[in-house]
């Protein structure tokens, strides 16, 4: 079900307000677009905490364990023996598990981000308006087709300068 | 300095000099003068083409000289026993340095909250991907065969090249490859919102649909943001110790080879401290005339070279307290070997090198402890040459005369280079500005999504707050060159 009503605001206040009366009346599915975060907004949504953190954790351990690993497997493999050393030995091999800690870290913290905002994104999603990236804040509301005219009188009761429906 | 409460009979004067945290935009009004007055940077300009050939006649001074080194060998550029590294691997680390200031301010100063990074952020990111990509080019160069450069890349192989992992050129590579991934990946995650508005705001069909694949779809929503801020966090604190290591792996290279002067534990503070200064500098170098040239002195006011001056002045200090420590401990440490390093290099065959060095590195941004001269965009971007110069010289001193006076009297030797080394130097330049022209060209020069945060967004209601400060900015001196 894709059906909803969008309306485009031009006050930050005025938004957060028609978010926080379509919460309370409940009339649907909510999306907010803003040109820049805000805490404003984020407040009035009180979204869940980004999963992207489990990622970094995730990446970070498994590329400080793969950087000891490549550079002991290959000492190991391809010895270079010196009489009274060591052939793997970890003090120099920890500049290898920063790195990899770091890279794949990093890497995968990316790909935790694209994962949850599910991006890339080959059509925009309906209720988009090029505005949104510009100045203007915009609030999409998915909901059942009984429940239209309510959210549309709500997007309205708080100042949105324009509402339309789409589908 | 001052803080000054407003109160009404103020408003009408300029901006007091508050350099703070918390830098506002007095004269940016709402996001969409954000959006106009940035995106007006896209048009390409006279200069801007006139600039851009120039970098292209560098990079192919660059070229030509390097075709002659690999068509002779590399005999042509100047190296004779002991010194075998030179103008090739000074310049390495000179742009490896430079490529510290941007992950500094991007990450580091995000970290911290410190609010005069996020108009300059931007051209400081793509100036350390810029400058890791030349420095990357330098250990290619320096090969009599070229072609042959994977040979260095330290992976399990069966060539009968054992890669040596207690080695730091093994570290090295691992750190600056890293360090350049991580670096793009920073810059192009912030890039993908102001990519998406100019994705929105592109009327060219053609550009309109590279920019919708740049932008990956990108919607602004709120959920797209909170994943983004999440992410970018994690990203800045990634690359806070990364910033700090990659230095200090590229001074072990010369701290664990047993070279006089090189051999010494405090290389990797002087690194990193000599690399976010001689960053800074280029970062003056490149944003005082973009600020200039394309009417941004709003954007990138006063109080952001300001405090960006203060963070060169203290590294400055770090960097000559290192130097000092350098000299101090040749002169009165037990060893005659490091005893005759030091004098040779700051008394005897280097001395014009390393009084370049300490001229331009220690005694000329002692002029920053004055605030005029903090805030004359003249003397910053002059200062910021100064810089580059003395930046450049302080790896030439550290390099040559250790190679030059080893521990023996028939070791030593003289180095100079020749025009193929300064041919490659400028083409070296001529590659790093042709990056940067093609960028601010073509992508927007400061963050479109980052100023907006700091711009108060429109109300519907009247909000009983304290004075706003008055909207305006202390403009630069009438007459002035940047």
């Amino acid at each position: 079900m894709n059906q909803g009503m969008l309306g485009a605001f031009k006050e930050l206040d005025a938004t957060v307000d028609a978010i926080e009366a379509l919460k309370k009346e409940r009339v649907g599915e909510i999306t907010v677009y803003t040109p820049t975060p805000r805490h404003e907004i984020e407040h009035a949504v009180h979204p869940p905490a980004s999963p992207v953190r489990k990622f970094t954790l995730i990446g970070g351990l498994f590329g400080a364990c793969a950087g000891y690993w490549i550079a002991i497997w290959c000492s190991e493999y391809w010895p270079l023996v010196v009489g009274g050393k060591a052939i793997s030995t970890w003090i120099p091999y920890t500049v290898f598990s920063f790195e990899l800690m770091v890279l794949i870290g990093g890497l995968s913290t990316v790909a935790g981000l694209f994962i949850n905002a599910r991006i890339p994104r080959l059509t925009m999603t309906v209720g988009y308006d090029g505005r949104f990236s510009h100045g203007d804040f915009g609030v999409w509301v998915q909901c059942a087709p009984e429940k239209l005219k309510e959210a549309e009188a709500i997007l309205r009761r708080c100042g949105a300068v324009e509402v339309r429906g789409a589908s | 300095m001052t803080t000054t409460a407003y109160s009404s009979s103020e408003h009408n004067m300029p901006r007091p000099n508050i350099p703070k945290a918390g830098l506002q935009l007095p004269a940016v009004k709402d996001y969409e003068q954000v959006d106009r007055e940035i995106l007006a940077t896209l048009h390409p300009t006279k200069g801007w083409f006139a600039l851009l050939a120039i970098a292209i006649v560098c990079l192919m001074i660059g070229g030509t000289a390097w075709a002659y080194q690999i068509h002779e060998g590399l005999g042509v550029a100047g190296y004779t026993p002991p010194v075998m590294w030179g103008v090739y691997i000074v310049t390495f680390v000179f742009w490896i340095g430079i490529g510290h200031a941007g992950t500094l301010i991007s990450a580091i100063l995000y970290l911290f909250r410190a609010g005069f990074r996020t108009t300059i952020y931007r051209c400081a990111e793509a100036m350390t991907v810029f400058a890791v990509m030349t420095a990357g080019l330098f250990p290619i160069l320096h090969l009599g065969r070229p072609w042959k450069f994977f040979w260095l890349i330290p992976y399990p192989n069966w060539r009968l090249i054992w890669p040596q992992f207690k080695s730091p050129l093994v570290w090295d590579v691992f750190a600056i490859s890293t360090y350049l991934t991580i670096s793009t990946t920073f810059l192009f995650i912030g890039l993908i919102p102001d990519i998406a508005t100019l994705r929105d705001a592109e009327k060219n069909p053609i550009k309109k649909s590279i920019f919708s694949m740049l932008s990956f779809g990108w919607r602004n929503s709120e959920a797209e943001w909170r994943h983004f801020a999440r992410a970018y966090l994690f990203l800045a604190a990634f690359s806070t110790p990364l910033v700090l290591s990659v230095h200090s792996v590229v001074s072990f290279d010369f701290a664990m080879a047993l070279v006089p002067g090189w051999h010494t534990t405090i290389f990797a503070p002087y690194f990193v401290a000599g690399a976010i200064y001689s960053g800074m500098g280029m970062v003056f170098t490149i944003i005082i005339p973009i600020r200039k040239f394309f009417k941004l002195q709003h954007y990138v006011t006063l109080n952001h070279l300001d405090a960006g001056a203060k963070l060169c002045l203290f590294t400055s200090l770090v960097v000559g307290c290192a130097y000092l420590v350098e000299f101090f401990i040749g002169w009165y440490g037990s060893s005659n070997v490091e005893h005759a390093y030091w004098w040779n290099r700051v008394f005897g065959q280097w001395w014009w090198a390393a009084w370049i060095m300490l001229t331009c590195n220690c005694i000329l941004p002692l002029s920053l402890f004055s605030q005029k001269l903090r805030r004359n965009p003249t003397w910053l971007w002059s200062l910021s040459l100064f810089i580059s110069l003395g930046m450049w010289f302080e790896r030439f001193v550290i390099i040559v005369p250790g190679l030059s006076h080893e521990f023996e009297p028939w070791q030593w030797n003289n180095y100079i280079p020749t025009f193929v080394d300064y041919s490659i130097l400028i083409g070296s330049f001529g590659w790093f500005f042709m990056w940067f022209l093609l960028f601010i060209r073509q992508l927007p020069v400061l963050a479109l999504s980052e100023i907006k945060e700091i711009v108060p967004p429109r109300l519907k209601r009247v909000h009983h707050h304290p004075p706003e400060p008055p909207g305006d900015f202390e403009a630069d001196t009438p007459g002035e060159f940047a």
